[in-house]
């Protein structure tokens, strides 16, 4: 091996590798692998403590002119297995991003705190002592402050989100403007396809800049294939260059370290410590107790035009039910990519796209605890295999989360929704017709969900023989591997998960900081 | 003696087989990166029955030309899923052996059914039971509609076309080459107006309102 030419501007991109054309070796203090929201915010605030860093990303960075409108392509481009990965067991797409800034390039920006019945059931029932909203409060403080998180204001919201408000308001449902990291927003709606505005403050354009300024080096295309250890020590990391979109991976690199933060993601890094021989498992934890907020959508359709690709993608929600399993939220995506769950064939399904300029979709995303599922590594590959299965009582949360949808679209005015559920009819008309979903006999798989959240992989817990990392991240049985991702969340958080994913990143960088 | 009667049904059984999956299809017509003219036509044929002409939109399913659009995804996507896709599409294709249309000739492959034989056998696939065979539908639904609503002609006469935006310019411009590129392609921080917000921390909010419409013919 031999050490790579330098690196103009602290990031390196693929092009810089086929220069190179060879093997080659670097050293750090630390080595942060995976640049999505958690990964960064460690990278941002090692290099600000004055720490060698280097962030491997395995994704490329995206520049505007690359992003694409049609859902397909967008999703090919910066999503893992082309957008098309799912779990076996109950079936269901799971969407995670493959880019520089892992999913904060394509999420829809929502910045939620979870209220502090979470934090207890977190530090009660996993032996967290230190893990309570209180305790958490100055890490959500200082990334809120960097990113500039604040409500969606008024101005930029569109009728679709507004009318969430007025059916809320109608049935008096709190409701609530939804925080975003994004700065100059113009309500676009199209977040999920990346951000032209460059309001959005994705990782690629906020922390990652930042920590490079400060020093940090940034190499993408670089898939880390195992982690280099001996005992209870790690001693950096290992993989392959690997070319943007066909995946097909060339040379060779490796990174010595003296701390390794694993930030690859829920479904990355349970593969990454099993493909290095089982690392950090002596509790038999890495790669169990999957789970996710699956998400489902309603459509309304209202008799006034929307005017429905301006406003924030997903600016208003409810915490009302945060309780009861589930919360809600407005959302709006590519015209085309929402006019997949539109019903029916031929002329039928033409009439349903006809109506998407008055057409709202709004969705619940559920807190499914007891539906849990595994994380395997497989053969010759770095994409895991995703068991999990629905558990019929987390299905009847969410279809009275669909219930109070539909009430709260007629609420505001809806002539009709398009449930989308299995066995009902296609269309209803009113709140009365809509009671049917009350007591359906739902099934999984007569709805169609998916999720891109995902939690507890490499959960954290205070006793070592039930967790993979204590509260500072740190793995149990090793002196310096980190993880860093929602893999470490214990429970599904019930909201957002990348705000909470970044305070607990920046509570571990600041513990890392100091023992380094 | 029953040597040769079981090679034989296998010859028999193997020409049928290749017959079906392969004799027939037109050979002309646009040429494509990835997809084979027998999955183009079965495309078509899907396509024509799923978005027939209406008032409501501009282009027809058939118009839309969604083989050209399928085959742009499927270039766009790795290796294994565009497989995947393309085992689904013959999948699809050839599942009336199994789910045969009602009629004289059901059993044919499902490009060669009639118009009103494809789309009684879509809805048999819409509301099966099977959970699984309902997902195959929508896996195929959403390659075609995204090519059919996402045509820049149905956007526009729906008033969906993707914002005019332009994207001021941001520190991470001056740190990423477009991809596949080499760094020489970065822009020059000289050449940047005064005004360009250069760090996001530092830009000004900009506000609405937006400029509908980009040129919906060529988007
Ligand atoms: C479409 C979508 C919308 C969402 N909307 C929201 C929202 O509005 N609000 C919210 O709170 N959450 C949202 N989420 C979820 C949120 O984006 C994720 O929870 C968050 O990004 C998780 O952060 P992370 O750091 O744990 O991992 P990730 O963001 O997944 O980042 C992991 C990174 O590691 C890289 N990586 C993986 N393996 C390797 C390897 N072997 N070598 C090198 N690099 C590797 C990946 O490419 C990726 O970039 C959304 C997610 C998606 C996909
Ligand atoms: S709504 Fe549009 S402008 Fe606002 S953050 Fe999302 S993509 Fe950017």
């Amino acid at each position: 091996m031999t050490d790579n030419p330098d690196t103009g501007g602290g990031v390196r991109v693929f092009s810089d590798y086929v220069r190179g054309a060879r093997d080659f070796t670097e050293e750090a203090d630390v080595v942060v692998v995976g640049s999505g929201p958690s990964g960064s915010v460690v990278t941002y605030e090692l290099a600000k403590a004055g720490h060698r860093v280097i962030l491997v990303e395995e994704g490329p960075p995206f520049t505007p002119q690359e992003f694409s409108p049609d859902g397909n392509i967008s999703m090919a481009r910066t999503m893992r297995e082309g957008g098309l990965r799912s779990t076996t067991g109950t079936l269901m797409p799971v969407l995670q991003a493959i880019c520089l800034g892992g999913g904060s390039l394509i999420n829809s920006a929502m910045c939620v705190r979870p209220p502090g019945f979470i934090f207890d059931e977190w530090s009660t029932r996993f032996d967290l002592e230190r893990t309570t909203r209180a305790d958490l409060d100055p890490h959500f403080d200082a990334v809120s402050e960097f990113l500039g998180i604040a409500p969606t204001p008024e101005d930029v919201q569109g009728p679709r989100n507004l009318l969430f408000r007025q059916g809320c308001d109608a049935l008096g449902i709190s409701s609530e403007p939804v925080d975003r990291n994004v700065r100059g927003c113009r309500g676009s709606g199209e977040c999920y396809t990346g951000c032209r505005a460059r309001a959005k403050q994705s990782m690629d354009i906020s922390y990652i800049p930042q920590a490079i300024q400060l020093g940090a080096r940034v190499l993408t295309s670089l898939q880390v294939q195992r982690v280099l250890s001996e005992g209870r020590k790690v001693q950096g990391v290992e993989g392959q260059v690997v070319e943007p979109f066909s995946g097909r991976t060339s040379h060779r690199f490796k990174i010595r370290a003296r701390w390794v933060v694993l930030a690859a993601g829920c479904m990355a890094t349970p593969v990454l410590l099993q493909k290095s021989g089982d690392l950090a498992n002596a509790s038999g934890q890495v790669g169990r107790n999957l789970q996710f907020h699956p998400g489902s959508a309603v459509a309304g359709v209202f008799p006034q035009a929307l005017n429905p690709i301006f406003g924030g993608t997903q600016s208003y929600q409810s915490l009302a039910f945060l309780k009861e399993g589930f919360k809600l939220e407005t959302m709006w995506s590519a015209p085309a990519a929402l006019a997949v769950r539109m019903p029916g064939l031929g002329e039928a399904l033409v009439k349903h796209f006809g109506e998407l300029p008055r057409t709202a979709v709004w969705d619940a995303i559920a807190s499914t605890h007891r539906s849990t599922g595994s994380v395997k590594s497989r053969f010759r590959s770095m994409n895991p295999a995703i068991r999990w299965r629905l558990h019929p009582e987390d299905m009847k949360v969410m279809l009275r989360s669909i219930h109070v949808l539909a009430q709260i679209f007629f609420a505001a005015g809806a002539e009709k929704i398009l449930p989308g559920v299995h066995g009902l009819p296609d269309e209803l008309h009113s709140a009365e017709e809509a009671e049917v979903l009350r007591d359906y006999p739902i099934r999984p798989g007569d709805l169609v969900t998916a999720s891109s959240h995902v939690f507890c992989t490499t959960r954290m817990h205070g006793d070592a023989s039930r967790g993979v990392v204590d509260e500072d991240g740190l793995c149990h049985g090793f002196d310096n591997l980190y993880i860093a991702d929602t893999g470490i969340f214990p429970r599904c958080p019930s909201v957002n998960p990348m705000l909470t994913a970044m305070a607990l990143a920046h509570r571990q960088a600041e513990s890392l900081a100091e023992r380094i | 003696m029953a040597d040769i009667i079981w090679a034989g049904i296998f010859i028999a059984l193997l020409g049928m087989a290749l017959g079906r999956g392969w004799a027939g299809y037109s050979r002309t017509g646009p040429s494509y990166a990835v997809l084979a003219r027998r999955e183009a036509a079965f495309l078509e044929a899907a396509a024509e029955v799923l978005f027939p002409p209406s008032e409501g939109l501009p282009l027809s399913g058939v118009e839309a030309d969604l083989p050209g659009y399928a085959d742009r995804y499927l270039v766009a996507l790795p290796v294994r899923q565009r497989n995947l896709l393309r085992a689904l599409f013959v999948l699809f294709e050839h599942a009336t052996l199994v789910w045969p249309a009602a009629g004289r000739g059901g059993f044919r492959r499902f490009s060669s059914l009639s118009e009103g034989q494809r789309l009684d056998v879509l809805r048999a696939w819409e509301s099966s039971g099977l959970y699984l065979r309902r997902m195959v539908l929508t896996a195929l639904k959403a390659v075609l509609i995204l090519g059919y609503v996402g045509h820049p002609r149905s956007l526009g006469a729906l008033g969906l076309a993707p914002w005019k935006l332009e994207s001021p310019r941001v520190e991470a411009d001056y740190l990423y080459p477009p991809i596949g590129e080499g760094r020489d392609r970065l822009p020059d921080r000289a050449s940047v107006p005064a005004s360009s917000p250069l760090s996001p921390l530092l830009s000004p909010p900009l506000s609405p309102p937006l400029i509908p419409g980009v040129d919906q013919e060529t988007s």
